[in-house]
């Protein structure tokens, strides 16, 4: 796997992460109106991981 | 003829110089023995755990429990609706490994303790395997080893009958092994599939330790994933394959019990503010292990490959999470903590070695000198003293350890209240233990005074017929009686609406049980409803801290 293949598997997780914490509200988890404190510290784990995914991209076909 | 003023000028400074070229050597004689220093610690507490026959940590006794039964070759994982109420949610290695002891000597809680002292042993020298391979620095190796013991959560559990420590053992030879194997295969070219067999094996020991490692089974797939995605999914459907074929297994020989007990029961709340917690007293206690890995993994991630010890780091850092589990504790960082021992003395030797090297490509060429390899061999050592100032732990039962205490600037003993859920609380006395974790249960050395205490309630018991309904089982093996129920297994269970109480019930109604030992209330609010209306408290004992109520029939 190259850093590029890597980074763009960290921005699909982020991303999966983030649909999937507000898929908790869909199906009626938690117990908080709008976005709990676990919510948002999910959230900003996954906001971390797309941002790392991207300065991964530049790095290119080098190995992972 | 020279002149002697300016002989006498050269002299000087080749003294000065030589001086000071000691003083690398000198940090790191002061490092080793400040490490040292902490394994003294660790083994005077080990050594005081093994000799005290009552539980310090709840729940070890059950520990001990599910050990007899495997030694009777029966299973812990069992129907909790009926007497004697009991049941295991642990996996069965750990207390399979401990059966023999059992066998010889009889449910004696050293045993299990032993066992996972000695696990913490093999782990430290693992860790210290791992970073000798790499750099050849065995200073480097021995403070990265002996650190992983003198970490406080590590003191704190290690020598308990526990087998979270156990678990962390094959997890961090597993990974050892696979990052030595993969390197070796690298190097010569071709696969060692049977070297990768072993891998597996202690990966699933590791899982039918404790749960918990997982996070690590995944860890490693993940490397394997990026290295070798063919094999590591190839490896990875047998894997699956023989350790759901052994957890079905255990789950029909048991009617169901084992996934009842051991993953049901497990489904607890998660409380964030634990989890935030605990991050932040890892983080404090362990700042150079987790600042220097974390370094070392960006590192790796924007210009060098992966490793397997930072793929490992990071799942673990990240699975420490669940440490916010109702139940869970600081133990969950433990696999965090190896994997950081591993990486700040692969950083280490990989600086150290970089400074000796001549690189004029490099950018940063010009500080690869003879002067940056001496500011690292005294500031590394530099940095595992602030370490070791940073997990300060330390029992002052003796006027030679409260001196040290006192001359380290620390204090000789803290004043803590004991414990109580049972009676009016009590003031705090003074315990001879200091630790930078703060106010701790674990850690101090339990005395002739708790043993005398333990006694006291196994006595207590001995004056009734049956078994007591005790939250400690070691009073009940003691006394030779029956271990009645698993309180927070019960209350696990009770949770998940996953347990009938009705028969337990009906026997406290009854007044069925002639003793009520009550530590620290982890019952299920019915059953302690139905001892507080037939059971009064008729003594109190203390012991490692705790309030004990002893109750009888009203």
């Amino acid at each position: 796997m190259t850093k590029r293949q890597l980074g763009l598997t960290f921005i699909v997780l982020g991303s999966l992460g983030i649909v999937g914490l507000f898929g908790i509200d869909l199906l009626g988890a938690g117990q908080f109106n709008g976005i709990g404190p676990t919510q948002r510290l999910g959230l900003l784990a996954a906001g971390a991981v797309i941002l790392v995914g991207l300065t991964l991209l530049p790095l290119g076909d080098k190995p992972a | 003829m020279s002149d002697p003023i300016i002989k006498q000028t050269e002299n000087k400074t080749t003294g000065w110089e030589t001086a000071v070229s000691y003083l690398p050597k000198l940090l790191i004689g002061l490092a080793l023995l400040a490490f040292v220093g902490y394994f003294v610690v660790y083994n005077l507490y080990a050594v005081a755990l093994f000799r005290f026959p009552f539980d310090y940590d709840q729940g070890e006794g059950f520990e001990l429990m599910d050990t007899v039964l495997f030694s009777q070759g029966e299973w812990p994982y069992r129907d909790n609706d009926s007497y004697p109420f009991y049941s295991s949610n642990y996996p069965p290695l750990f207390h399979v490994v401990t059966v023999p002891l059992v066998w010889a000597f009889g449910p004696q809680y050293w045993t299990g303790r032993l066992v996972s002292y000695l696990g913490t042993l093999l782990t430290a020298l693992a860790i210290g395997y791992a970073v000798q391979k790499a750099g050849k620095r065995w200073w480097l190796s021995v403070l990265v080893g002996l650190a992983f013991l003198a970490s406080n959560y590590v003191y704190h559990v290690g020598p308990l009958f526990r087998q979270h420590m156990f678990m962390v053992m094959f997890e961090t030879v597993a990974v050892v092994y696979l990052a030595r194997t993969v390197a070796k295969e690298e190097a010569d070219g071709r696969f060692y599939n049977k070297r990768l067999l072993v891998v597996m094996l202690l990966l699933l020991a590791a899982g039918y330790t404790k749960q918990l490692a997982y996070a690590t089974v995944a860890a490693v797939f993940i490397f394997l994933l990026l290295r070798q995605p063919k094999r590591a999914i190839a490896w990875a459907v047998p894997f699956a394959a023989v350790t759901g074929l052994i957890f079905l297994w255990i789950n029909v020989a048991t009617d169901g019990y084992w996934f009842l007990n051991t993953v049901t029961a497990n489904i607890n709340p998660f409380v964030p503010g634990q989890a935030e917690g605990l991050f932040r007293q890892w983080f404090r206690l362990h700042t150079v292990l987790t600042v220097t890995a974390v370094l070392f993994a960006v590192y790796q991630l924007y210009f060098d490959r992966l490793s397997l010890y930072t793929i490992w780091f990071v799942v673990a850092v990240v699975n420490s999470v669940t440490a916010g589990k109702w139940g869970a504790g600081e133990s969950y960082f433990a696999t965090a903590i190896a994997a950081s021992c591993i990486l700040t003395g692969l950083a280490f030797n990989r600086l150290l070695t970089w400074s000796q090297q001549a690189n004029d490509q490099s950018p940063l060429a010009s500080l690869q000198s003879p002067k940056t390899h001496f500011a690292l061999m005294m500031a590394i050592p530099i940095l595992f003293l602030f370490q070791a100032n940073q997990m300060f732990h330390m029992p002052t039962h003796t006027p030679a350890l409260a001196a040290i205490a006192a001359a380290l600037g620390r204090p000789t003993e803290v004043m803590i209240a004991p414990q109580t859920s049972c009676s009016a609380p009590r003031a705090p006395e003074p315990i001879p233990y200091v630790d930078s974790a703060g106010v701790s249960l674990l850690g101090r050395l339990p005395t002739a005074v708790d043993t005398a205490a333990g006694i006291e309630i196994t006595d207590h018991i001995l004056q009734g017929e049956t078994a007591a309904f005790s939250e400690d089982a070691g009073f009940n093996f003691r006394a030779g009686q029956d271990i009645v129920t698993n309180p927070t297994q019960l209350l696990n269970l009770y949770n998940n609406n996953e347990v009938d109480l009705t028969e337990m019930l009906a026997m406290l109604n009854d007044q069925a049980f002639d003793t009520i030992v009550l530590r620290a209330q982890f019952y299920p609010p019915p059953v302690l409803d139905a001892i507080g209306q037939q059971y009064e408290t008729t003594n109190l004992v203390q012991m490692n801290g705790f309030v004990y109520c002893i109750m009888r029939p009203r």
